[in-house]
């Protein structure tokens, strides 16, 4: 196996591995009380104005119904058109959009060619000269490296000149934008200096998943695939793990208006969550580590009035 | 003038940055005339040498909360060591599994675009002072959940969120801090992450309350504790408050020439009415007009004598989960031995929160909350009740309260309301979900110990103020045209009136402030005198 091989499925391993549990982690954290913020997207016939089902008289007497083209819309708005930072910080925008349109193109790009080795379309049976199809990669890995590296040095600038971001950024502030612009970088460079950088792709990529030796690839194109194996390796140790877990954010904090009726899951999970044990210190708590969280809630308040107070 | 040197997160331990924030009166946002002349208004207040003795003031040289000095450096160090225990609780599901989830996520996933900075009415105000920047405080609690929670390399850790140093004197202001927010949330709306700073804000108050026993007085000794033992956070027993409430039946009935009847502990009743009991002592017209109305509609209500029965407050919301489900907890006890159908919760939006959907998520929904907005709409508009809409004829706007409006989605009903009885109603700008927090949300409405009243005033309120003033700039700014400021929240209500003496507005522009079910019952035709009183208020 070659080294950059076993640094690629390192890479994607711990990418995953980390990604997955994460993801697991939170979502199997205990149900929350109740913190919405409206406008809450699936609010049928109300998302638009910010109002909620609450508005009802009696709304218990009334079917909830949920409205889920408008939360798929409003997400479209905010991962597609960066909604939220177009409309709150429009300078930033700037830098934002680029730089994670770069991403999306770039993803696109890589699922495509995993998609053209699955069907078989790879330079080994396809005309990669002709052919639209590495042509449309072509274009869309060439656009992906030009808005990224945009990107990056609007943000990087951004992050350096407006002291209101400088007093907030840490050392992996710049280090995780420079990272992510050298990988476009790289990619510019490798498709400017090979004729045949797509079909370099391929071959990566082929022998990575079919576990064959590795094709002849440029310099350029070894220090591309290092970096980005490293970014696999590294991303979920970042704060850039947003990109998934704002599904929880939004759904199970933001958006999450589940009423708790009897029988629903939401119950069942609560009523385990109110048996735990609680430890907390203060003398009006009353906690010794064994009376539960509901035994606590429900009993008198464990001192006096304080008369003079 | 060499430009301020801005405060650092780090700076937070540092005692020698003293205060680490100067905060005053000042002109960032603009009040047109008559207000526009800072050296009109009254100043913030100086501190006694002896309460600066006592107290730490090195925040901003404000207080709220008023953490003692420490006497000996074991003092010190025992309440470092508090914290640390409390911290690791607060991310622990057993003893947080009420927040966990959402905290997880604001800790992790902050990108620092600032994006939210903006939209805080607090940072704006003070003249984009640092530490009240919504990141700030949040900045603080990451570093230190990095640092003695989160498990990992401590390099990696310091690479990835920055150090920061634990001593006394972060906690104290770390304390006094949890207090300069009102939990607005508005930050948390404008996040494109889905980030809640205004989570922190809430999750530091239940950490130094909760494990170090330190919340406002007026939350807590004054708040919770007052209300579970006496009664009410008014201080009213049950023999008190029924008093007080004949006496405002005798005197509107008196008043108005119709008779105003409240009714206690009715078996058979169909609804628990519970207020904030404030209404009782503050603004008696609004309980009263909520009985006329609930009267001409054939609802039967009643209130209950029961302890915590007659107040609907529950300030556990703001700072302390375990006194949160307490109160909410005998709320509901009260209204199933009564049996009735539901509680309807009177104007307060922090009841109508607590109460509605976060002891829901807890207690079930069993006893059915109903919010004043939706109730006084149906009736409004259900047909029993005759209006004459041109006995509001006077200018109205509507200030939309935080927990009813931004946390609840509960929008329209009061518009809907005020559309058709109020002729004169505008709205102000912006409103609805993106309204600006009167500057008295999450108890600050009711906290006025030290010199915080002049911080409320000059930072929390300011922006509400011009607000108000700019929905009435089309009027004679003069008092010959009396305007009303519509806010259904008693908690909202109570800092509007403080917003409005301490700047002298009824005076000099005519602006008064109420409930909506007065302007309600003001409309009726059944009422031979007006329900609303411009020179009685
Ligand atoms: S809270 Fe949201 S808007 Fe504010 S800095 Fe963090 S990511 Fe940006
Ligand atoms: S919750 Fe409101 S007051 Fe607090 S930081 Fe956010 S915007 Fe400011």
């Amino acid at each position: 196996m070659e080294f950059l091989h076993f640094a690629f499925y390192f890479g994607l391993v711990i990418f995953l591995i980390l990604v997955i549990s994460k993801a697991i982690k939170i979502a199997t954290a205990p149900v929350h009380l109740r913190w919405e913020l409206y406008p809450v997207a699936h609010e049928k016939g109300k998302a638009h104005y910010g109002g909620s089902y609450l508005e009802e008289f009696e709304w218990w007497t009334k079917p909830l119904k949920k409205d889920l083209l408008g939360e798929l819309w409003t997400m479209f708005q905010e991962i597609v058109l960066l909604k939220g930072v177009w409309e709150h910080n429009r300078s930033l925008w700037f830098g934002s959009a680029p730089f994670h349109y770069a991403l999306y193109l770039y993803i696109a790009s890589t699922l495509l060619i995993f998609l053209g080795l699955i069907f078989g379309v790879t330079p080994d049976n396809v005309d990669f000269q002709t052919s639209w199809f590495p042509q449309f990669l072509n274009i869309l890995l060439w656009l992906a490296s030009i808005l990224g590296i945009i990107g990056a040095i609007v943000l990087l600038f951004k992050r350096i000149f407006d002291e209101n971001l400088r007093l907030y950024s840490n050392p992996s502030h710049y280090f995780n934008i420079l990272l992510i612009g050298m990988l476009y970088v790289t990619s510019l460079v490798w498709l400017l200096n090979s004729e045949n950088a797509i079909g370099e792709f391929f071959g990566f990529y082929k022998s990575a998943f079919t576990f064959s030796s590795l094709p002849e690839i440029p310099v350029i194109g070894y220090i591309h695939l290092y970096l980005l194996s490293f970014f696999l390796f590294y991303l979920p140790f970042t704060h850039m793990t947003h990109f998934f877990m704002k599904y929880f954010t939004y759904h199970k904090v933001r958006w999450d208006d589940e009423p708790n009726f009897p029988n629903s899951k939401i119950r069942k999970r609560l009523m385990e969550q109110l048996n735990f044990p609680v430890q907390w210190s203060a003398p009006h708590i009353g906690a010794d580590g064994r009376k539960t969280w509901v035994v606590i809630a429900t009993s008198p308040l464990p001192i006096k009035e304080n008369k003079n107070g | 003038m060499a430009e301020k040197r801005k405060v650092r997160i780090s700076d937070i331990s540092n005692p020698n940055i003293y205060p680490l924030a100067e905060v005053g009166p000042n002109n960032t946002i603009e009040l047109p005339p008559p207000y526009d002349k800072l050296e009109n208004l009254p100043g913030f207040k100086k501190l006694s040498e002896s309460a600066r003795q006592a107290v730490d003031d090195s925040l901003d040289g404000v207080v709220a909360v008023g953490v003692p000095k420490p006497k000996t450096p074991e003092e010190e160090q025992e309440l470092v060591e508090k914290f640390i225990s409390g911290l690791i609780k607060l991310f622990s599901k057993e003893n947080n599994w009420t927040f966990l989830q959402p905290l997880l996520l604001t800790m992790e996933h902050c990108a620092k675009c600032q994006t939210c900075a903006e939209e805080c009415p607090i940072f704006e105000a003070s003249g984009y002072e640092e530490i009240y920047r919504p990141t700030y405080r949040a900045e603080v609690l990451r570093r230190l959940y990095f640092k003695y929670v989160k498990p990992g390399s401590p390099l990696l850790k310091k690479f990835q969120v920055g150090d920061i140093e634990l001593n006394w004197t972060l906690i104290s202001r770390l304390i006094e801090l949890s207090y300069r927010c009102t939990i607005c949330r508005r930050c948390a709306q404008a996040c494109p992450i889905g980030i809640d700073n205004g989570l922190i804000t809430h999750e530091l108050r239940k950490l130094f309350s909760q494990e170090l026993g330190i919340a406002a007085k007026e939350l807590h000794e004054k708040g919770t504790v007052q209300q579970l033992l006496v009664g009410s956070s008014t201080g009213m027993t049950p023999e008190v408050v029924k008093d007080n409430v004949s006496f405002i039946d005798e005197d509107l009935s008196e008043r108005l020439g119709i008779k105003v009847e409240s009714k206690w502990d009715v078996p058979n009743a169909d609804y628990l009415l519970i207020h904030n009991a404030g209404e009782f002592l503050s603004w008696p017209e609004n309980p009263a007009a909520f009985a006329i109305l609930l009267d001409a509609a054939g609802i039967k209500w009643t209130y209950s004598s029961e302890l915590v029965g007659y107040d609907g407050v529950n300030y556990g919301v703001w700072y302390d989960d375990f006194q949160l489900a307490r109160v909410a907890q005998k709320h509901f006890e009260i209204a199933k031995k009564l049996g009735v159908k539901g509680i309807i919760m009177g104007e307060c939006g922090h009841e109508s929160k607590s109460m509605g959907i976060i002891a829901e998520r807890i207690f079930g929904n069993e006893i059915k909350t109903i919010n004043a907005m939706t109730l006084v709409e149906q009736i409004v508009f259900s047909g029993k009740i005759k209006f004459d809409p041109e006995r509001n004829n006077f200018p109205v706007t509507l200030h939309d309260p935080c927990n009813i409006v931004r946390l609840m989605g509960i929008v329209e009903p009061q518009r809907r309301v005020l559309r058709y009885l109020a002729p004169k109603f505008r709205e102000m700008e912006p409103h609805g979900v993106e309204n600006y927090c009167c500057g008295g949300g999450s108890g600050f409405a009711v906290m006025t110990p030290y010199n915080f009243l002049d911080w409320r005033m000059h930072i929390s309120g300011r922006k509400k103020f011009k607000q108000i003033l700019d929905a009435f700039k089309d009027e004679p700014p003069g008092p010959e045209v009396p305007k009303y400021v519509c806010a259904p929240c008693s908690n909202c209500k109570g800092q509007i009136r403080d917003i409005l003496d301490y700047y002298g507005a009824k005076e000099k522009s005519g602006i008064y402030y109420g409930g909506l079910v007065e302007l309600v019952v003001n409309a009726m035709v059944d009422l031979k005198e007006p329900f609303i009183d411009f020179s009685m208020m």
